[in-house]
Formats: structure tokens, C-alpha cells, sequence
């Protein structure tokens, strides 16, 4: 249905999370969660999901999860734009299932192809005691939320070893935005090709 | 007869009676001047032009090219008299990153803001400090760095390249044994050309961010961006 007047715009989002790049570590799930702000509303498609466990292949050095993502969203104001938050897990020496690495990033703003690599970090303990401690008992700190990953706030106090990468491809498709008066590509860069150069494939 | 007159009477007064009425009406709003005019100002306002908005959406990535690497950055955005901020934080710090392989510190730390805006004059700028923590929590400057948010619309991978303040020689001898070294008394500087000429400054490594900016109404007031 169309209407002259529309009062929300959708963001629709298909892509996968292709794969992972963990020098030190093997045998990985990961956990996808989207954070939004009040404006926003999923319509349609899974909000959260856990992939399969996936290990590095004999050629390559790279833990393939192909995982699907499928998620509208409708909105009123831009503020608050979806976040996906990707956790990955895996064994550790003895065992059990620790958290290898958290990573946050927005979904991309315009339509079209996009490719985002993201930064993979897990909390560190404190002391070398603790550090010890935890290798030995299996309990690595972790966030009790990961959703705190796609915040800004709280943030100064922790701190993080960045330890990895994760791969995902989005395609995205927008819907009304014009129409209600947002502006997400400039016809200056369009026309040099700036905006374009995420969409190569 | 007496009830036409009578009829007569009561129509002249129900006459006199209802312009009395608008008579004081218009006399008590001419005094208060608030029930017709906010009547008027609430039409005007459905009619005028509504004002330009601004979403600055994205992270500030990391950091490269600094002699060590547990970095941590105090972000911040600056902006004019006629801008309003709408939602989001404009101040804040990231976490403090220690990579295991590379070289460059990943924070992934969001930034999501709306403005409003009456003019052009003072369009946002984002400043930044980073930050050594070594082992023992002990914090110590690394750079200052500032870069504009975009004025066109759409996503921009930016790079801001940081600088910090250099002392006399003995303030370098004394650092490169104990640590600290000098810093900026008020944060303005960092934004601002005024009063740098006298500041004897070093280079040092760069900031990566990713910024989307959506623009919304720029169009109805005849700007080109």
C-alpha cells in the first residue's frame, strides 16, 4: 500500500555471517542479537539466533559459518539505528565453553551491497591471579549482557584484548526514507563514486 | 399584540444580549492577548518549514601507529550556538583495548546523536584524546586529534590524525624515564586555531571511525550538500 503522507520508513536486512577469523582458537559458534532504540520495531524475520559449530578446514585458516540474517524493521526517526552484536564461543584447554570475542556494528544506512569486517574483543581480567585463576576453573570474565557491547555508556571502565574478526555481508533495502525527508547519500559523492565503492562486490 | 411586542422586546434583547456577549470576548482577549494569538501560533506552526535535522550514526573504530598499544580514547563533539542536540551522548570513553595480534587497538564504540539546527555556522566537530594505560592502571597522554563530521550525506570511513604536546628537552629526558609528559590545561585547544601558535607539538599515530550522516530538511532551506 502506498501512501502520499507515509509516518514510518522500513529498513529491510538480508545477509549472512559469512566467517571468522580466530588465529588461536578453533571449533566456534557464535550468537547474533540486534540492539535498536525505542523508535525502532522489527516487523518481521528472528531478532536473535546461534550457529552451528563450525571448525578451520585444512587449506585455510578461516572458521565458515555461512549463517543467514533476515530482519525488517520500521522506525520514525533514525536515532537509535540497529546494531547487530555478534558473540563468538568455543572450548577452551579443558573443556568447557568460554567466550572468545564480542563485536558490535551498525547495520549499513544505504541500500545496496555491503561487506563489514568486525574486530572481535573479550574482557580481561584483572590481575594475573585472576587471569590464572580463570584459565584454570573455566569461568573467563564475560558480559553479563552482551547487548552492553552496543552501548556507549559504562564502556570506560572495562578493558578488552581484541582477538579476532568476523566477516558478515549485508544487502540492504530502505523504504520511504526520501520520502519523509532523510537524505543517506549526497548526489555530489554518487556522482564521483564514493558511495559506491562499498557496494562493489 | 402584547405578545408580538413582547416578542418584539425579547429579540432586541436576545440581540443586545449576544453582542454584549462578543463584545466582551473580544475585549477579554484583546487584554490577555493569549487565547487568539496561541490559536494563531498553533496554525502558523503546522505551517512553517520544520527545522533542519542532522544524524551523525557510527563507531570510532580504533587506533594505529602509537608507540604502545593498551590505548583508550575520551571522545567528545563540539558544536555552535544554533545547534540543539536531540538525543544521544556527546561526551563519552571507550574501553581500553590491548590487542593480542597487531598493531592497531579495536574500541567498536558507537556514536548515534541528532541535531537540530537554525544555521550552518558551527557544524559539529569531533575531538578526541587518546590515552596510554599500561599494567599498573597508571594513565598518560598519547594525542589530541579533532576532525569535522561530514557535511554530506552518507557513510564515510575517516581517518584523524592525533598530535601531543612537546615540553622542553628536560621535560623529554624526564618522560622518557618516569612517563607523563605535558598536557593541554583546557580542551578547546584542540578544536580551535586561537592560541596555538606558540605550542610546539610531535605527531602521532591516527584514528580510524566510520560516520554515517543523515541529513533531513537541508533540501527546504536551499542548502546543496
Amino acid at each position: 500500500m502506498t501512501s502520499n503522507n507515509p509516518a514510518v520508513f522500513l529498513l529491510m536486512v538480508n545477509g549472512q555471517i559469512e566467517a571468522a577469523d580466530f588465529p588461536e582458537y578453533d571449533g566456534l559458534y557464535c550468537k547474533y542479537c540486534f540492539v535498536y532504540g525505542h523508535d525502532w520495531a522489527p516487523t518481521s524475520g528472528l531478532e536473535e539466533g546461534i550457529s552451528q559449530i563450525t571448525s578451520k578446514g585444512r587449506g585455510s585458516q578461516r572458521l565458515v559459518w555461512n549463517f543467514p540474517l533476515d530482519i525488517t524493521f520500521k522506525s520514525t526517526n533514525p536515532f537509535g539505528w540497529p546494531q547487530i552484536v555478534v558473540s563468538v564461543y568455543g572450548p577452551d584447554t579443558f573443556g568447557n565453553d568460554v567466550v572468545r570475542g564480542y563485536g558490535a556494528i551498525h547495520i549499513p544506512f544505504t541500500p545496496g551491497k555491503h561487506t563489514k569486517t568486525i574486530p572481535m574483543f573479550v574482557p580481561e581480567s584483572t590481575s594475573r591471579l585472576q587471569k590464572f585463576t580463570s584459565w584454570l576453573m573455566g569461568r573467563r570474565p564475560e558480559f553479563t549482557d552482551p547487548k552492553v557491547v552496543a552501548q556507549g555508556e559504562g564502556r570506560e571502565v572495562t578493558r578488552v584484548r581484541s582477538q579476532g574478526f568476523v566477516t558478515l555481508q549485508f544487502n540492504i533495502v530502505t523504504k520511504d526514507m526520501k520520502k519523509l525527508g532523510y537524505e543517506t547519500t549526497s548526489e555530489h559523492s554518487a556522482s564521483t563514486g564514493l558511495t559506491r565503492a562499498s557496494q562493489q562486490p | 399584540m402584547r405578545t408580538h411586542q413582547s416578542l418584539k422586546s425579547n429579540e432586541t434583547l436576545r440581540r443586545l444580549f449576544l453582542f454584549a456577549c462578543s463584545e466582551t470576548q473580544a475585549l477579554a482577549a484583546r487584554w490577555q492577548h493569549k487565547p487568539c494569538q496561541t490559536k494563531n501560533i498553533h496554525k502558523q506552526s503546522t505551517r512553517k518549514t520544520p527545522m533542519a535535522e542532522l544524524h551523525i550514526i557510527g563507531q570510532i573504530i580504533g587506533a594505529t601507529g602509537f608507540p604502545q598499544n593498551s590505548l583508550f580514547c575520551k571522545w567528545g563533539v563540539h558544536t555552535g550556538g544554533a545547534w540543539r542536540l536531540l538525543s544521544g551522548l556527546k561526551e563519552g570513553q571507550t574501553q581500553v583495548d590491548m590487542p593480542q595480534t597487531g598493531d592497531m587497538a579495536y574500541w567498536s564504540h558507537p556514536i548515534d546523536l541528532h541535531y537540530t539546527t537554525k544555521g550552518l555556522q558551527g557544524w559539529p566537530k569531533l575531538h578526541l584524546q587518546v590515552w596510554h594505560q599500561d599494567s599498573f592502571g597508571r594513565c598518560q597522554l598519547y594525542g589530541y586529534g579533532y576532525i569535522h563530521v561530514p557535511s554530506s550525506a552518507g557513510q564515510h570511513r575517516l581517518q584523524c590524525v592525533t598530535w601531543r604536546p612537546l615540553g622542553t628537552w628536560q621535560d623529554q629526558l624526564a618522560e622518557m624515564f618516569v612517563g607523563g609528559g605535558p598536557q593541554l590545561r583546557s580542551p578547546d585547544l584542540i578544536y580551535s586555531g586561537a592560541d596555538r601558535y606558540r605550542l610546539h607539538t610531535v605527531g602521532m599515530g591516527t584514528v580510524e571511525l566510520e560516520l554515517c550522516v543523515i541529513l533531513r530538511h537541508f533540501d527546504r532551506y536551499g542548502v546543496e550538500s
